[in-house]
């Protein structure tokens, strides 16, 4: 499929089953007397890039750590291909990590700190040298191979991170927070090239992150976690447009929170209006207290009372750029709406209705 | 800038100029004195001559003392890098029994005076009935050298990133591996710089060895401690510029590896440097 | 090494677990025997002794004689005023040092630095005998005081002599602190003052000074209680003449041979200094940074 020897390798000639089906199944960590991962499951697609999002102290880091190896679990299975790698030492597992210091070696010249990996298995000098100047080209540092790590800048330190972890050709790429010692701009440039390398190599791919843009840009699928458990897993656009918790509706951007009845069929009724919204996994039972999410920019705001939807008055509306803010007192209480800027804009005071396509939001039981 | 800052700043430039010279007013002396033609020492030298380095080199006495610095020296340099390294690892990385105690003596170490560890090291050396040997100066020495050996260590270690160590597991290193090239490395300069400090701590000890060495058994300074009470000969500031020399190497070793300043325990910021 | 990479992300990076103790016991062990043997146990038989007679019962006869005795009194004020007059010194010439130092740039910073704590590594043996050399009877001294047709004074054997020789060895230790107080002391603040009318030397007196007044009391304490228990200095540029304390913990030891006596003389030697030591590390603690000394 792809040019570089890099990937070919990656799958040898003969064998067509993917590498990098990673699953983790029940995986549990005590750290000082506190559970901080009760029970995660996880299973990957081979080639996927998966992120586990959440806040710091969520157990995002200590379930990498444990796939890596650096920590062992203390309940559950971890698998990679088939294989229990559950007890296996760090050294023994092929996993290429990225860090958030980088962790590059002071001492060694980025052509040493990427062939590290190739020592450790005993590649020979000569291939050694031609797979880390391959790899160095294919990271945007070829010409830099003789300079050591504090003579580079913070996007080159991360990419020498990158082709130090890339050049093992692991059964999975793990980034723990690899972008958030730089600076905005080229944050989003190198999280951009790293996906697209990514997604050319084909390596299975695990983030750990608790920028959400990152991951909605990146991911084929987000875990957001808190508290040490996945509340959510799932492709980006359903984890923004229809989040399964409050947690994750409120971590994710803004969200319009609004409780009600389940009344059958996707529906329910809040305040007294019947709303539509696509129900998390298990539609509820029709009464059952449920609450809707839904993300201002999905929100559309007509004149008049329109039948269906929200209905209310504009308090306040504010030119924020991009887009303009607006909200809606409702008797199920406030409603923003971000409206694109050449939306007719309502005036404060104005009667309107909120509504949305029922696919656009989500509906969980509360 | 105003006259009177300036007339400061001038000021300033001559009163360091004066330190600096007070500094190394004793050492320059002596080294210069060394040269002197006369029997006596004497500053400026009279005439040049390298007569009171031919007369160290004729007596045994001196020779024999050197050899048993240098000798005890080199050891307390190599034991206290191999001690310090493990002690600083074992505090640094885990939790033990004693390792709050050992913490405490390691920075207590430092207040004591030197000359009450040499008479209690005599008195307790005595009770054990060890006699006063070059190994019991050695032992009495690392007491003086293993505690900066560790502390520089612990600052090296201080310096490396555990990620460094995690990254090198990941790509295929075995626990032994990892500390061979990334852990080691990262304390490299700690060792070599504390080892060289402990070989010129011990090289230049005088009060310890006087309370731990017998007659038979003197250390150089003891050696030219007590020529000094009876002889007035420039043999003493020929052996001092050689033991000056020492010194200079330890000097640029130690800033090259560690930095003088810190060695002291100044601040990384007063160095300016880096 | 078993430990390695098995740790967690976080701050504390000790490892846990049986395995992971038995391994930091086992790395500290060279350094715990080392210290339990070679310090702990000397000091303790130190103080046992000081309170034993010559043929072992215990006493505090030891004690009452250093304090009942005038001479060993004036031993004792003989040695406070030494370190107080060294301290001294030191804060006169190196607090002007210090101030200098911190105005200049990073490179004649370092230079000076590596000068003001290049003589801690010569051997003080060596340093010593260069002030005899100095202050001696042809040393460069008497050769000026004598070319102005006067007889030089003698300046060996006495206070003066082991003071001067005390400043040089102990003013490193005296201008590290100082620096670092400088150092903390926002450099906008003076500026401000000035900005305010105050004119340069009440600058000086109102901010600079008191903002470094930790650095001086660092530098004070640990200067008084080094000179206090110096013995190679004084012993060579004051003789038996210049009478401090360490000194007669050396000749009670090695000549009357009565140990008990100078264990005392030790230990009271030790409560004076190490007591002021330790307050010193950990006003420093308190503050940034830690000061290792001898």
């Amino acid at each position: 499929m792809t040019s570089t020897p890099l990937t070919s390798a990656k799958t040898p000639p003969g064998t067509d089953a993917p590498r990098g089906r990673l699953r983790l199944d029940g995986v549990r960590k005590i750290l000082g007397g506190k559970e901080v991962v009760s029970a995660v499951d996880l299973e990957t697609e081979p080639g996927e890039f998966l992120t586990l999002l959440g806040p710091s102290g969520c157990g995002k880091t200590t379930t990498l750590n444990m796939i890596a190896g650096h920590l062992t679990a203390d309940g559950g299975l971890i698998e990679v291909d088939g294989r229990d790698i559950t007890t296996v030492a760090p050294h023994r597992r092929s996993m290429g990590m990225v860090f958030q210091s980088y962790a590059l070696f002071p001492h060694m010249t980025v052509a040493e700190n990427v062939a590290f990996g190739l020592r450790m298995r005993k590649v020979a000098a000569t291939r050694r040298g031609k797979q880390v100047a391959e790899v160095l080209e294919l990271v945007g540092l070829d010409g830099m191979s003789e300079r050591h790590p504090r003579q580079l800048s913070g996007g080159q330190q991360q990419r020498a991170a990158l082709a130090r972890a890339l050049v093992i050709q692991p059964d999975l790429l793990l980034l723990d927070e690899p972008f958030s010692n730089l600076d905005a701009q080229l944050r989003v440039r190198l999280r951009d090239e790293v996906s697209a390398l990514q997604r050319r190599i084909g390596t299975t791919a695990i983030l750990v992150t608790h920028d959400q843009e990152e991951a909605l840009a990146v991911s084929d699928r987000i875990a957001v976690m808190a508290d040490g458990v996945i509340h959510q897993l799932d492709r980006p656009q359903e984890v923004y447009l229809r989040p399964a918790t409050d947690f994750v509706a409120q971590f994710i951007g803004e969200v319009n929170a609004l409780d009600g009845t389940a009344a059958g069929g996707g529906t329910c009724e809040v305040a007294g209006r019947k709303v539509s919204a696509t129900p998390v996994g298990q539609a509820p039972a029709e009464g059952a207290a449920v609450r809707v999410y839904v993300r201002p920019e999905v929100v559309r705001v007509g004149s008049g009372d329109q039948g269906e939807g929200l209905h209310g008055t504009v308090r306040d509306t504010r030119f924020l750029g991009s887009r303009i803010r607006c909200v809606v007192s409702t008797p199920a209480g406030e409603v923003t709406a971000a409206l694109p800027f050449d939306a007719r804009v309502p005036a404060a005071g104005e009667e309107v209705t909120c509504s949305w396509r029922p696919s656009d939001a989500s509906l969980a039981a509360r | 800038m105003s006259r009177t800052g300036r007339l400061t700043r001038v000021l300033g430039g001559v009163f360091a100029a004066l330190v600096g010279a007070f500094l190394i007013a004793p050492v320059a002396v002596t080294v210069a004195s060394s040269l002197t033609e006369t029997s006596y020492v004497t500053f400026p030298p009279q005439g040049i001559t390298l007569r009171w380095y031919a007369e160290v080199l004729r007596k045994p006495e001196f020779l024999s003392s050197f050899a048993v610095s240098a000798g005890v020296a080199v050891a307390a340099a190599a034991i206290s890098a191999v001690v310090g390294l493990a002690g600083g690892l074992a505090i640094h990385r885990y939790r033990f029994p004693g390792r709050a105690a050992l913490e405490t003596v390691l920075s207590s170490a430092f207040a004591v005076p030197t000359i009450v560890l040499g008479i209690g090291l005599l008195q307790w050396f005595a009770q054990m009935g060890l006699a006063s040997s070059p190994f019991t100066l050695l032992l009495a020495h690392l007491v003086l050298t293993v505690p900066y050996a560790v502390r520089l260590v612990l600052a090296g270690l201080a310096g490396l990133d555990r990620s460094a160590e995690k990254a090198a597991a990941g790509l295929g290193a075995p626990p032994f591996l990892v500390f061979w090239h990334v852990t080691l490395p990262a304390v490299r300069g700690a060792l070599i710089g504390g080892a060289f400090f402990a070989f010129i701590t011990s090289f230049d000890d005088l009060t310890v060895a006087l309370f731990v060495v017998t007659t038979d058994l003197q250390t150089l300074p003891v050696r030219i401690f007590n020529y000094m009470q009876y002889d007035y000969d420039p043999t003493v500031t020929a052996i001092g510029t050689l033991m000056v020399l020492f010194a200079l190497v330890a000097v640029v070793v130690i800033e090259r590896f560690v930095g003088v300043a810190k060695l002291f325990g100044a601040d990384e910021e007063h160095k300016g440097k880096e | 090494m078993a430990a390695v990479g098995r740790v967690a992300g976080g701050a504390v990076t000790a490892g846990a677990g049986r395995s992971a103790r038995r391994t930091g016991l086992l790395l500290a062990l060279p350094a715990l025997v080392i210290f339990a043997l070679l310090f702990v146990a000397p000091l303790f038989t130190l103080v046992a002794n000081s309170f034993r007679t010559q043929t072992g019962a215990f006493t505090l006869g030891n004690y009452a004689r250093f304090l009942g005795d005038p001479f060993y009194r004036d031993v004792l004020w003989n040695t406070l005023k030494v370190a107080g007059l060294t301290t001294l010194g030191c804060l006169l010439v190196g607090y002007p040092f210090a101030l200098y130092l911190r105005g200049r740039s990073p490179r004649v910073r370092n230079w000076l630095a590596l000068l003001l704590l290049s003589p801690l590594l010569i051997s003080m043996v060596i340093r010593a005998y260069g002030w005899l050399v100095v202050l001696g009877p042809n040393g460069p001294v008497a050769s000026v005081i004598k070319w102005f047709g006067l007889t030089p004074p003698q300046l060996l054997y006495n206070d003066t002599a082991v003071l001067i020789g005390m400043v040089h060895v102990m003013l490193a230790y005296m201008v590290l602190p100082l620096m670092g107080s400088l150092d903390r002391i926002d450099p906008t603040l003076v500026p401000a003052a000035k900005g305010l009318g105050a004119p340069g030397w009440t600058c000086f007196w109102r901010i600079t000074l008191p903002l470094s007044a930790p650095g001086m009391l660092a530098g004070a304490m640990i200067v008084f209680s080094l000179t206090a228990s110096s013995f190679v200095t004084p012993a060579i540029l004051g003789g038996p003449k210049v009478k401090l304390m360490p000194y007669f913990v050396y000749t009670q030891a090695t000549t009357t041979l009565d140990w008990p006596y100078a264990a005392a003389i030790g230990f009271v030697l030790v409560v004076v200094t190490t007591g002021l030591l330790l307050g010193y590390s950990r006003l420093l603690r308190r503050g940034k940074g830690e000061v290792v000394f001898q």
